[in-house]
């Protein structure tokens, strides 16, 4: 039996794998398919090659001397070099299948039209430098709101049905249905247009601040708004659902049985009640922290944080599809990645999980 | 007809908690918002909804008109004076051979605020017809010439506050009156305040304005016509937005477009995914691994950017959005969730009992299974009308909502790229962000209501 044990897990492990491959593959190629709109980006950018082809050659003082057939030679010859440096020659869906190999090994390529600050094509670099910005705000937001979430459901958990856990639960589940960047919206004109204590957006002053502390104090000041925002929206919501996974543990005959045994309250809420109701909110926790790294599209519209919610507005409007691939590929594998890393520690901790491998 | 007790246990439910009639009656008010909106608004919202010219004797950014009763003072309301009340005089002097019109606009002035804004339209029918503009003030009947020249025949509008030749003709007016201020004001400050006095706070002067038209032509068929607009600082219920539009009726018309928008996609989606994992559960083997898979890749598709995609590459409307919408969201979360229930349910001795007699798989799915899963996929779906209700509004903020409907979503969006955060315009932002608030707390407090019977371990200890 104790030999057996691991080999199920493998099992199970290996099975999930493999599960879990499959879908990212097919969600990849789902996403290319989608991001270069099925083909048409690639009409837009050929016209675009043949454009400057032309133009560039017209501007040539030579060129209207050439005959009409030579012109037409020239330029056919130009634009076959030109789209093949592109890799434009090969049918649309053969290439898809290139991109999705590039994408899946991770080679994301050059980006169309966006460049990074430093003036770099590459979409690793442009990715990499709005990482931090995205990190800064959304993981602490989210790691901030998963604490205090968490802490005020203990609390409820204690007194159910109390007047704190009634009010809270109507103001969660309102939070819960109103996004983040509606409060955002709403804020900015209480906090930035009447009480003008917060700035209306973005990150740092311009110019920004020349000394490491002036510029640390610059981006803190720019940064509270949208944090308070993003925690405000959201840990109403958690704290109801990770009341509601407390009190369904409380519940239980196990609970009931220590209680009347006689346990200190802190004790029985401690070791009965929140270790249990632990698995779930780990997963709730990571996933949300995964997600918090893809940014917010729309909240960071609203504050103009330059993150990477606004690098894939602004991929998505220029239509550069390397850049929209790149992230969601770099997000679909950190998804997948957490999701493995949870099974994983489940199928340890959890003998139900075992069993059914 | 009986009643299925699902349906019963749902309404019991909403009805005897307090949060489910507060729910229950915003709803309401919003549901009859939307059938007078669909049965009052005179036109055609979505077709005169861009056109300028519909809207263009309305003021620009004005408020709402209750606001007057907070403020303690009277902001003035738009004043339309043509056709009756406008005395013409006309007649022709055959010795010279010219026609005399004489047109007289008389109105009373009662605001404690200055006009926003003076347009005068002149319509005229001959070819070259001369003109003579004159503002009578109410105070020693002071006389200032707005213009002076001639028209063309057809429409012309004179732009009294912001064409630069008219502002001339004022300060001239004025010099000639000994009465030129070294302050530069607005044409429709000066023509309101008691020019003798020189204010550094102007203040309207209240009574009988009149403005005095003369025009002089060659022929006896020759007509002149004037509408006046004193556009004003108030308008309407809900004010106007930058381009003159009444947000009011933008708004009403908003309540039918975002409640069904958001009722559509909430249902379809929340009772296919239902369907389709009550499915996957109850015929299990391949049927069930396939579509557990394919949910698998759906929750991971990066669902708004694709659907920012499909927006921007193909432009579409309202509609066309809400079945890409649906499209996107067949699989999901409730298709895991229905299908786990599912698969308790089937362990019943009930379900037992009705394979032992022969029930079909088709009746006991459809019969006996999904009806157990009503309250939970009705509470699923009051719960996420909100979020497509914002995701309408979500995609209007970032530009890509319809371009021609007014929805809730358009005019934040509007109100939001209009500058009206930054600069306090609030009833351009706050009215309808507080009809999406209002829409979506009415949904979350029916859901809050129904969660109990969806958990009802989650019922107080």
């Amino acid at each position: 039996m104790r030999m057996r044990l691991p080999l199920i897990i493998l099992k199970y492990l290996g099975k999930r794998v493999l599960f879990l491959l499959i879908t990212l593959i097919v969600a990849v190629y789902l996403t290319i398919l989608v991001a270069n709109a099925g083909g048409l980006i690639d009409n837009i950018l050929r016209a675009q090659i043949k454009y400057d082809i032309v133009s560039s050659l017209a501007r040539s003082p030579v060129w209207s001397e050439l005959t009409e057939e030579e012109q037409k030679r020239i330029i056919d010859e130009r634009f076959q070099i030109a789209i093949q440096a592109k890799g434009l020659d090969k049918p649309f869906i053969e290439r898809t299948f290139i991109y999705l190999i590039d994408a899946l090994t991770l080679r994301l390529g050059r980006a169309l039209f966006i460049t990074s600050a430093s003036g770099s094509k590459n979409v690793n670099d442009i990715i990499f430098e709005r990482l931090p910005q995205t990190v800064l705000l959304f993981t602490t937001g989210t790691i901030l709101y998963s604490l205090i979430g968490l802490i005020l459901g203990l609390y409820m958990t204690k007194h159910p049905g109390g007047l704190f856990d009634r009010v809270f639960s109507v103001f969660a589940i309102v939070t819960q249905v109103i996004p983040p960047w509606f409060f955002g919206i709403l804020f900015i004109m209480v906090f930035a247009y009447y009480l003008r204590i917060t700035p209306f957006g973005g990150m740092v002053s311009t110019p920004p601040p020349k000394d490491p502390l002036g510029y640390a104090l610059d981006v803190a000041y720019h940064m509270a708004l949208p944090l308070f925002t993003w925690i405000f929206s959201l840990f109403g919501a958690w704290a109801y659902i990770a009341r509601n996974l407390m009190v369904q543990i409380a519940e239980e005959d196990f609970v009931v049985a220590a209680k009347a045994k006689g346990l200190p309250e802190n004790i029985l809420m401690r070791r009965y009640v929140l270790r249990p109701s632990l698995p779930p909110v780990v997963t709730i926790i990571s996933l949300s922290l995964i997600s918090s790294w893809q940014g917010a599209i729309i909240t960071e519209t609203v504050f103009n944080w330059p993150g990477l919610g606004t690098l894939f507005l602004q991929a998505i409007g220029s239509l550069d599809a390397p850049v929209v691939i790149g992230l969601t590929v770099i997000y679909a594998y950190l998804l997948v990645a957490t999701v493995l890393i949870l099974d994983l520690i489940y199928s340890i901790l959890d003998p139900r999980i075992r069993a059914r491998g | 007809m009986k009643v299925p007790r699902e349906i019963e246990e749902i309404a019991n439910a909403i009805l005897r908690s307090k949060v489910g009639i507060a729910g229950l009656t915003i709803l309401v008010v919003m549901v009859a918002l939307s059938i007078i909106a669909l049965i009052y608004v005179p036109f055609n919202v979505a077709k005169e909804w861009n056109n300028p010219l519909f809207w263009q004797r309305n003021p620009r950014l004005a408020l709402p008109s209750w606001v007057n009763i907070f403020l303690g003072r009277k902001l003035p309301e738009t004043i339309v004076i043509a056709n009756e009340s406008i005395r013409k005089y006309s007649y022709y002097l055959e010795t010279t051979g010219l026609k005399y019109n004489m047109l007289e606009a008389k109105f009373s002035y009662d605001y404690q605020d200055f006009p926003s804004e003076l347009r005068l339209m002149l319509y005229v029918n001959a070819e070259r017809v001369l003109v003579d503009i004159k503002w009578i003030q109410p105070t020693n009947g002071v006389e200032i010439t707005l213009w002076k020249g001639f028209l063309q025949s057809g429409s012309n509008p004179i732009y009294i506050s912001t064409s630069n030749e008219v502002y001339n003709y004022i300060v001239d007016s004025l010099k000639r009156l000994n009465l030129s201020s070294s302050r530069v004001m607005r044409p429709e400050i000066i023509l309101f305040t008691d020019i003798n006095l020189s204010h550094t706070n102007p203040m309207p002067v209240n009574g009988i304005y009149m403005l005095k038209i003369a025009s002089i032509s060659s022929n006896i068929t020759d007509d002149i016509d004037a509408e006046l607009i004193i556009y004003g600082k108030v308008y309407g219920l809900a004010g106007t937005d930058s381009k003159r539009r009444d947000l009011f009726t933008g708004l009403v018309w908003g309540a039918p477009i975002a409640l069904s928008f958001g009722l559509i996609a909430a249902l379809t989606t929340s009772f296919l995914q239902t369907i389709i994992g009550s499915l996957s559960a109850w015929y299990g083997g391949l049927i069930d691994e396939v579509i557990q898979r394919i949910t698998d890749v759906y929750m991971i598709l990066p669902f708004l950017p694709i659907l920012i995609t499909i927006s921007i590459v193909y432009k579409i409307d309202i509609w066309t959005l809400l079945f890409i919408v649906v499209g996107l969201s067949v699989f999901g979360g409730s298709t895991k969730t229905a299908r786990s229930m599912t698969l308790q349910i089937m362990a019943e001795q009930y379900i037992e009992a009705a394979i032992s007699y022969g029930a079909s798989r088709k009746r006991i799915l459809f019969l006996y299974i999904l009806p157990r899963l009503l309250p939970y996929t009705i509470a699923n779906m009051v719960l996420s009308v909100p979020s497509y209700v914002f995701l309408e509004a979500a995609l209007s903020v970032l530009g890509l909502g319809d371009p021609m409907m007014p929805t809730w979503g358009k005019i934040i969006s509007d109100a939001y790229s209009g500058g009206a955060v930054e600069h306090g315009l609030w009833w351009w932002i706050l009215l309808p962000s507080a009809l999406i608030i209002l829409t979506a707390i009415s949904f979350a407090f029916i859901g809050l209501a129904l969660d109990k019977i969806v958990n009802p371990r989650l019922r107080e200890r």
